[in-house]
This record gives C-alpha cells, structure tokens and sequence, in this order.
C-alpha cells in the first residue's frame, strides 16, 4: 500500500534520512524502530508531506505522493498521528474530533463521532473538556481517534508512547492491536523498540539516518545483537 | 588577522570616499546636464535625502528591527533646530508666544543643529529604554508600534502645540540669516554620516549587534547583550537623521508637520528596503534608484514622453500617467520588492568589504593551534536542579559534575529530561529548585549572556549560525566578546581556530551556505572562541552519519583541549558518546539513574531496558 | 450623571466600530501572522463606491448591502494580489507588504478619483436623538452598538459552531497540523480575508454614515483603530480584539471629556503613549498569554 524508496531527506539542521527504501503492506503493522535523532520523524513527516524531500519517492495506493501538499495526501487516505500529537489545546475533545473528520460528510462525520466515543471511552466522558487539559494517556488517545475521524486507509504514529507511563504504554499497544484486528494497516515510529517489535508483523530499524535492519518482529526480538545496532560501531 | 584595521577601519574610508564621489559626482552630472535650477533642487534633495536614509539604515541594518519612527525623531530634531535657527523678527511673526523664550533665541545654524541633535538624543534615550523593556529584537511586532507611536505622537504635537511649532498653518517659515544656497555643509554631513555608518557597522558594536540581529539566542549565548548594541545602534542613528533632518529644514525653507509623516517615512523605508536595509552601499544605490523613478514618474505625468513614437499624453495612456505618481511608485516599489526581493538590490553587499577581498593580499595559512598543557583546574557542579511545569515534574533532582579537561556526556531516551536539564544550566529555563556553579562562582539564576562570559558557553541542536555572516565573522563575534569578558583567559586566535576546525578555506563564505558537517564544525569553533571554561554541546551530532559522528569525536577533542576546556556534551548518538566521554549521566524520568564509564554505563541492565524500553510488568 | 451616561453610550459606540475593525485585523494575524495595515481601505474602497452609488440614484436600503459586498470583494482581491504573494515570509516583510498596499490603494484614490473630499449624504435617521429620562442620546450610537453586538454573537456562532469556523480555529492555533487534518491552506485564509472583510464592511457602513464624506486618506484613522484595539487586546486573541475596541472606544471618548481643550486634539497621540507603555510593561496585550522561547 505505501512505498517508500530511495527517500533522501534533509530537515534542516536536526536529522537527516538516506536512501531509505520501506514497504508497507495492506492490514499490516509495521515498526520503525531505533535510537533518537536517528531521523525516524524525518521519515514519517517525508511520507506525510510536511518535510521537503531532496531525493527519492514516495508511492501510496499506487499514486505517487511525493512531495504532494500535506492536505492532499491526507484527503487520499493516508494520516499522520504527529509527534507530540499536536492536539488543539484551546477546542473540546469534540471540536478536536471533528477537526480530525473535516474531510468528510456531516453525516459521516456524526457516525464517525459515535465510533470513537465507543472506541475511546475516556474520550466520551470528556467530551466537552478544553483539550488542553487532558493527560498524557488521554491526549495520546484523542490524537489518535482524531487521526482515525478522516477514515485513514494507512495511519501512520510518530511515537505514540512517548512521555507515558507503563500502564498508559499498554493502552497504546493494545490501541494498536485492536486497530489492527479491525483490520487497518499502520505504520508506528516507537521508542519502545520491545514492545513494538511485539506487537509488529515487520519493523525497520533506523539509526543516523540509515535502514540498518529488517525483518519480521520476531526476527528482530530474537537478536543478541539489538542494542549494539542501537548504539553501533 | 584579527582584529583587522585595514578591514575595519582603512576600507571603510576609502569605500565611503568612493560612495560619496560616485552619489555627488553622479548628481552634478545630471545636474549639469540638465542644466536647470529644478536640477540642482532635485540634487540637493537626493543628498539631504541619502544622509537620512543612511541614518534610517544604521538602525535597521544593524539590528533587523523596523523602526517605523526615525522621521517623528526627525520632526523633533527639524522643530528644535527651526526654533533655535530662525531669527526673532521671523519667530514674531509665526510664534510669538513661544515657550521658554524661544521666541527671542537665535543661535547660528551649526550650534542649532548641535542643540537639535541633544534634544533629540534624550528623546531617542527615553524611546530607546521602552524598546529594549519591550523585547525588541529582529522582527517583534512590539518595536514596530513603539516606533509608530513616536512618529504619531510627534506629528500630533507638532499640530497641537502652535505656540511652539507653528501648528499645521504656515509652520515656521523662515530665513536664517545665511539660507542654505551652500552646498558645503550637505556635502560635508554626506561623508561624515558614509564614514560613521561604515566605521559603526564594522565596530565592535556594530558587529555584535548585526549578530543579535541574525540570531538574537545564539547571540547571547555568545555572550553578546543585544539591548546595550540596539541602543548604541539606535543613538547613533539618531545623530545622523537629526542632522539630515535639520538640513532639510533649512534646504526648503520652513517645516511643517506633514513634512516629517507618513509620506516621508514611507519614502525614506522604500528607498532603505529597495537599496538593501542591511547595507550601506544598498542605502546610497536606493537613495540613488527611487529619486531617478520618483523623478522620471514625475516628467511621465506632467509633460508626457514618446516612447516607441507613442506619446505617454494621449489617451488612454495619460490617464495612467497622470501627475502625483510618486505614491503609486513607492507603493508599487514596497509591494513589489517584498514579494520578489525582500532584502534589496544589494542585500547585504558593502563596496569596501568586496574591495578589501578582492585587493587582499593571500592569506598564510595559519600556524596550528597547540594544545594547552596548563589547564585551569575547574569544576563544574551542578546539583539537585529540579524543574515542574505545573504539575508535570521534568527534573527531580538531577545533578552532574565534570572537570576541566574531562568529557562528560549525558544519555537518556527521549523526555527524560536531558534538554529540559541543559536548558537549565544554560539560563534558559529557571529551576524550581538547586543550583550550579563553575569553581566557587555560582551561576544560577544568571541570564545566558552572562553564563557565556562566565566561562560557560553551549552550542544548539537546532544549529544556530550567524547566516549572513560569513565563517570568519561568526567566529569574531565570539572573539569579540572574549577578549572584552574573558581576557584572564589564554584567548585562541582566530584565524587558527578557523582553521583547526577545517574551515581556512571557506572563511569568507557566508556560514548559511556551509554544508551540514562544516557548520556544526563552526558551531564548535565558534563556542571554543569564547575561551570557555565548560563547552556545552546540545546534540552536535545530529544528523549526522554514523562514519561523520565517529570524526567529530576527534574535533571535539581536539577543540576543546585548545582551549582547555571541559566538554559536556549530550547526544542520543550512543556510538559518539562512549567514543567521547570519560564520564557518562543516564537520564530517565526526570532523574539520574546511572552514572559511571562508558563500559559500565552499557554494561548496565537498566540503561538498556531505559533505551529498548521493556514489556509491561519488567 | 447624565454626562457619564452620555459618554458611556458614546464610547460605546464609536468602541463597537472599533472592535469589528480589531476583531478584523485579529482574524487575519491569528491566520497569517500578518498585521495588516491596509484594513483601512476595506472602507475607503467602500466608501467611494458608495459615493458613486448615491451619484446614480441609489439609496441607503441598497447602499448598505453594496458596501459590504465591496468590503468583502476588496479583502479577497488584495489577498489574492498582494498577500498570497508572500505567504510564509517574516513578519518585517509582512508589515511591509499591507503598508506597500496602503500605500498604493489611497494613492490610486487620489491620482485617479480626486484629492478632495467627496460628501456622502448622511442617512435621515442619523441626527435623530432619543430622550431617557434627562438624558439625549444618539439614535446612532444604539443602532451601531444594537448591530454590532448582533453581528458579534453572529460571529461567535459562526466561529464556534460551524466546520468553517472550527478550521479557521484550527488554522489559527496550528496552521501545520491543520493541513494534517486535510484543511486546504488557500480555503482558510481567503475565508479568514472574507470574514475580516466583513466585519469591515459592517464597520464601514456605520463609519460612512458618520463621517458622510470621503477622502483618498480615509483609511489611514480606521485602520489605526483597528491595530491599536488589537493590540490592546494582544495580537493573538479574538476576544481581546474586541474588548480592546470598546476600550479604545471608551478611552477616547473619556479622555475627550478629561482633557483641557488645548490638548484634546492630542487624543490620538496619547491613546498611542498608551499602547506603547502597554507594550513596554505587558507586550502581550491585556489578554496576553506568556510566550516561552524556544530552542
């Protein structure tokens, strides 16, 4: 479903991303994996257009979406949960979902409503709450629900357990695994290099800006070796 | 060599010399040409018009900020001057209720003008301190309504206060004794605002300002206080418009408050941004560009041309091409060079700094720098820091050490409070709690301009260069401040530095036209100029590939061993930091979990379960 | 007592034009990140053409809905000129660019219209006064503070309850996580410039009606209320704009009533002091939120 190859990216002063070739196949889900700065955003924010790519291509559903307006490859199906999730702190969780839905019909978009109010619990009972004031584990659940109101065929997470604690962790993971058994197909940058390779059919791992492994998550969990290719040299 | 007199001093001379010859030589031409008395007006007009623009150009060039109130400086300095200059027979008639006697006072006009320059600079003091209580700094909004409240405010007390200014009727028309049909004393204000604008803007000052200018937060981390450059900036320009302005006066004749509004200030701003506001040379070609528009505007609407056998007076043409069409220039000019050219003709172009290149005799490469054997034994301590934004705690309780000579870095995954942390020691984020010190000196609660002159000097993740400037130039900056703030210190030379950090031959490129791996290199030459006791590196190797992380192990080294200083240095480069470090700090969650060598540190489980993370229940 | 009362309806008056121009000049700063002074011409523009209107016949029942179908036309046309030409460029060459357009607006007027002054014939009702108990008040001011709040609680419903007003919301707050969520940069800033030009053109009506004349420098007052209330109330709120334009409002018409007759005309002069000691010891305006520099 989302082809990425030969992708060359300089974001400024913060990582750069080298002829990074990934697949991502439909109903999977796949991990990227790796240290800090290794240019993991990079690559998600190149997919998503936010970030000027210098060479290579982006390929999703078959057309060729590189270096297309982030508003576009967001209209062909393709959503990015941002690093930090960069929810509308000033506007309900409600406004917040809507937002997430503007690309669709009102009805759609009431239907849409309904689903996550069942999918995310929490969300519900503070539908009406400023955004702003939500906790780490809720804020991470709204931006993702939000991501999940423009009907994604691909959604792709930019560290979704970021800043949590343990408990909050496992509510992503098992976020992740019901998405999945619903069968959409996601791509997840994570710091939490185990439990993604858990939870994960392929992973990549990235570190400076190169793909230095790949495999099956259980491939991956299974190597003595993983931290060294964390630290390498 | 630095510093540099020839560069800074001699050049500029000899450059302000040529301007001057090319802009009054250029004039008299025409002037000749044409032959006629508008001519000569028209030349008068263009000088007086050159020396407040360039006086306009000291401020904004030198510190980005857009100062839309050099004409309401103007208007004071051209009141006070009228005041003091014209006769008590000509005030009788216009003013002669004047306050403070004024109506009896005549001074020559050179001691007006002097009078008029004081009043003006205790006004432009006072503005100045509201600017720098109001954060100004390269593109604020805040300096930029302070600076139109002095050009509104002026105007309506120059229309309010008749007693003193003549009020909006007539103004305070005049002869002063000797009328300005002189051309000597433009002529001499000319060279002498060319030669103090260039003189300035290679100073010390000037340079420190043009830093802040660029990058106001590296700037003070560089040590430089960019409130004390705007000012001195700012009086300096001051000087110089109120002499234009005071000219002026006396060039037409009389003064009313119109003449220093709106209209003139636009005229003065698009001839400044035309030209290019970052440059001298850029002051004088707009002052040039714009009059001969405005001028040729002016001939197209009132006595129609023929261009291509088509004559401009028939229609529909001469409904276009009608009289007045100066504003429409000016605005079409505005508009049209902030979309297509925003930073001028020229830029940031000085002729004196391209002749110097170009005449410069070659450079010798520069002797090696040695690495000091003595180094002052200094500790850095910093203990307990705790910082909570509201209820979320980002630091409990972190604390490091390190010793001069010794690398220490400092690891953890990400939100574990690393930046938050450096943040902290680097006077950017105040802790809720400890405290840091550099030997007995403490160093909390200082802002980050001092902690830099105090021996405490960082570079950023997100690269911070002076981009306009060139490699050599960033690397002044700090030298600049170095040899003012830390000349107990063995200072490095610059040109040395320069080039042990690689750089000898692209040291007169602009640092924003460096590749990655060179302006990091920069970064590091340019914190080492400050003769640090501690370099603070934010992430130098982001971005950077696994081989290029491996070689800045050595530079970083080898940089700070020049210096003598002690490098800590935090990276998420795990590669780079066991390569580098003696001494390594484990962050997570806002505290020190693990301390020790680089071996011990990977050897410990619990650094690996923070880096891998760990299944629920671990 | 009476006077207070007098006062306190005036300023609220001239404060309700006040803050639909601010609340203007917010919306397209939340947006753009452009403070535009060339906000003014929204009823200079307006205004001439109002003049030629009642040169053919036309009357105020037609006339008021002709301004601000101009107003709106004339901030969708100047953005699609000018402004979407430097899109993403620094502040310095924002401000540069709405004064360029100033620049260039009240010049056209003046070369290609005329440099005097045109009078607008005044609408009937507008001298009328109403009588509450010893007090005489302007029919004018209460229609003005009477619409304004109408087209405010208008905008407010617009704002808060429509997908249109949320995206502009978004946009405000986070225009690169806004097109993440499919939201078309180009749709929500030239609906930001339509609205702003609405609330300009509501303002123009009520302005034209007051002054009953025009000049090709018309603008240059509106537009500096218009900045001057935004700022008042710090840049970046929507509220405070408007709050700021009812003290603006307020503040002239006390200081008109404070000040000795000499200085009065200094009016403009000292609100403008005031703004900068505000902006000296409160840069962020009356609604201010702290802002914390980033590394």
């Amino acid at each position: 479903m989302l082809e990425v190859a030969g992708l060359t990216t300089k974001y400024g002063a913060i990582s750069a991303l080298r002829d990074a070739h990934l697949t991502v196949g439909e109903g999977e889900v796949v991990g990227l994996i790796g240290p800090n700065g290794a240019g993991k955003t990079t690559l998600l924010g190149s997919i998503a257009g936010i970030l000027p790519i210098e060479s290579g291509t982006t390929t999703f559903d078959g057309a060729d979406i590189t270096s297309v307006a982030p508003e576009k490859i967001l209209r062909s199906g393709l959503a990015l949960v941002p690093e930090h999730r960069r929810i509308f702190t000033e506007m309900t969780v409600e406004e917040n979902l809507k937002i997430g839905g503007v690309t669709r019909s009102a009805t759609e978009r009431g239907e849409l409503l309904e689903e996550m109010a069942e999918l995310f619990p929490v969300l519900r009972d503070k539908w009406d709450t400023a955004a702003g004031f939500m906790s780490g584990g809720e804020a991470q659940q709204l931006a993702i629900a939000r991501a999940l109101m423009s009907k994604p065929k691909l959604i792709m997470m930019d560290e979704p357990s970021l800043g949590l604690a343990p408990v909050l962790v496992d509510l992503v993971f098992e976020l992740i695994d019901t998405l999945r058994s619903q069968g959409r197909t996601i791509l997840v940058v994570e710091q939490n290099a185990t439990r993604m390779l858990s939870a994960a059919d392929r992973a990549y791992v990235l570190r400076s800006g190169d793909i230095v492994a790949t495999g099956t998550g259980a491939e991956l969990l299974e190597r003595d070796d993983l931290f060294d290719t964390f630290v390498g040299g | 060599m630095f510093p540099d007199a020839r560069r800074d001093v001699l050049f500029p001379v000899i450059g302000s010399a040529v301007l001057f010859s090319v802009l009054v030589g250029g004039g008299m031409l025409y002037q000749t040409i044409i032959g006629n008395g508008a001519a000569e007006r028209l030349m008068t007009t263009m000088l007086i018009d050159a020396i407040i623009v360039i006086g306009i150009q000291v401020y904004i060039g030198n510190t980005g900020i857009l100062s839309f109130g050099h004409i309401g400086f103007g208007a004071v300095a051209g009141y006070a001057f009228a005041v003091y200059a014209v006769s008590p027979e000509e005030k009788l008639k216009r003013i002669p209720n004047a306050p403070f006697g004024l109506t009896d006072t005549q001074v020559g006009p050179t001691l007006a003008m002097l009078i008029a320059v004081v009043v003006t600079l205790v006004f432009a003091f006072i503005v100045g301190i509201g600017l720098a209580r109001s954060g100004a700094q390269s593109g604020a909004v805040a300096p930029t309504v302070i600076t139109l409240a002095v050009l509104f405010v002026t105007h309506e007390v120059a229309k309010s206060w008749p007693q003193l200014t003549g009020g909006n009727r007539g103004g305070v028309s005049f002869a002063i004794g000797a009328s300005l049909d002189k051309r000597w004393p433009i002529l001499l204000a000319l060279f002498a605002a060319l030669l103090g604008a260039r003189l300035y803007g290679q100073s010390r000052s000037g340079r420190l300002a043009t830093a802040a200018r660029e990058d106001n937060l590296a700037a003070r981390a560089m040590g430089v206080n960019p409130l004390v450059q705007q000012m001195t900036a700012l009086l300096i320009s001051v000087i110089v418009v109120s002499i234009g302005s005071s000219l002026r006066v006396w060039q037409i004749g009389s003064i009313l408050p119109d003449r220093f509004f709106f209209d003139y200030a636009m005229l003065t701003l698009v001839m400044l941004i035309v030209g290019g506001r970052n440059s001298v040379t850029g002051a004088v070609l707009g002052v040039a560009v714009m009059t001969a528009a405005l001028e040729l505007a002016r001939r197209l609407g009132q006595e129609g041309f023929e261009i291509f056998g088509i004559g401009l007076d028939q229609a529909p043409l001469d409904w276009v091409f009608r009289e007045n069409l100066n504003s429409i220039v000016l605005g079409i000019a505005m508009v049209g060079f902030m979309i297509w050219r925003p930073s001028g003709i020229l830029e940031d172009w000085e002729f004196d700094r391209w002749l110097y290149r170009r005449l410069d005799r070659d450079e010798v490469e520069p002797e090696r720098l040695v690495e000091l054997d003595e180094v002052p034994d200094l500790r850095f301590s910093a203990s307990d820091i705790s910082v909570s934004f509201g209820g979320f705690h980002a630091l409990s309780g972190a604390g490091i050490t390190a010793a001069s000579g010794e690398v220490v870095g400092i690891i953890g995954p990400n939100g574990a409070g690393k930046t938050t942390f450096v943040n902290v020691i680097t006077g950017m984020v105040e802790p809720t709690h400890g405290e840091f010190s550099i030997g007995d000196r403490s160093l909390t609660g200082m802002p980050s301009f001092e902690l830099s002159r105090s021996g405490l000097v960082r570079t950023f993740q997100n690269l911070r260069m002076f981009g306009a400037l060139t490699v050599r130039e960033n690397v002044e900056t700090a030298a600049l401040v170095a040899r003012e703030h830390r000349a107990d210190r063995q200072l490095p030379d610059v040109d040395p530095l320069i080039r042990e950090a690689g750089l000898w031959e692209h040291r007169d490129r602009r640092a924003r036209e460096l590749d990655y791996g060179n302006s990091r290199r920069l970064e590091l030459a340019r914190a080492a100029a400050m003769a640090p006791s501690f370099m603070l590196l934010d992430e130098p190797t982001s971005g950077m590939s696994d081989s290029e992380s491996l070689t800045m192990i050595e530079q970083v080294r080898h940089m700070a061993a020049t210096v003598g200083a002690g490098v800590i240095v935090i990276d998420h480069d795990l590669g780079f930091i066991t390569g580098i470090s003696d001494r390594i700090y484990v962050f997570d969650q806002g505290r020190v979990i693990a301390e020790g060598t680089p071996a011990e540190v990977q050897a410990d489980p619990r650094v690996q379960a923070a880096y891998l993370g760990s299944m629920a229940g671990d | 007592m009476s006077e207070l009362l007098q006062n306190l309806i005036d300023g609220l008056g001239r404060g309700s034009i006040y803050a639909l121009l601010a609340l203007g000049v917010a919306v397209v700063f939340g947006i753009m990140h452009l403070l535009n002074f060339a906000h003014g011409e929204l009823i200079t523009i307006p205004a001439y053409v109002t003049y030629w209107a009642f040169n053919n016949g036309w009357n105020w029942w037609t006339v008021v809905p002709l301004i601000v179908i101009v107003a709106v036309l004339s901030s969708l046309l100047i953005e699609r000129i000018a402004f979407s030409r430097v899109r993403g460029a620094k502040d310095f060459t924002l401000l540069l660019t709405s004064f360029g357009v100033h620049f260039i607006v009240a010049a056209g007027f003046l070369l290609y219209v005329s440099a005097s002054v045109k009078q607008i014939p005044r609408p009937t009702w507008a001298a009328n006064t109403v009588a509450i108990s010893a007090v005489r008040i302007e029919l004018f001011d209460i229609v003005v503070i009477a619409v304004t709040i109408v087209v405010l609680a208008g905008t407010t419903w617009l704002l808060q309850r429509t997908m249109f007003g949320l995206a502009l919301r978004a946009a405000a707050a986070d225009f690169d996580t806004a097109r993440l969520m499919g939201i078309k940069s180009d749709s929500v800033i030239r609906g930001a410039f339509a609205l702003s030009g609405f609330l300009a053109g509501i303002a123009a009506v009520f302005w034209i009606m007051r002054e009953g004349q025009v000049t090709p420098t018309a603008g240059i007052d509106p537009m500096l209320k218009g900045v001057l209330a935004a700022l008042i109330g710090g840049l970046g709120s929507l509220r405070g704009a408007v709050l700021g334009g009812f003290v603006l409002g307020l503040a002239e018409v006390l200081l008109r009533s404070w000040l000795p007759i000499e200085i009065q005309n200094l009016t403009t002069g000292f609100v403008f002091v005031m703004i900068a000691l505000l902006f000296i010891f409160r840069p962020g305006g009356l609604v201010s939120v702290p802002q914390v520099e980033r590394v």
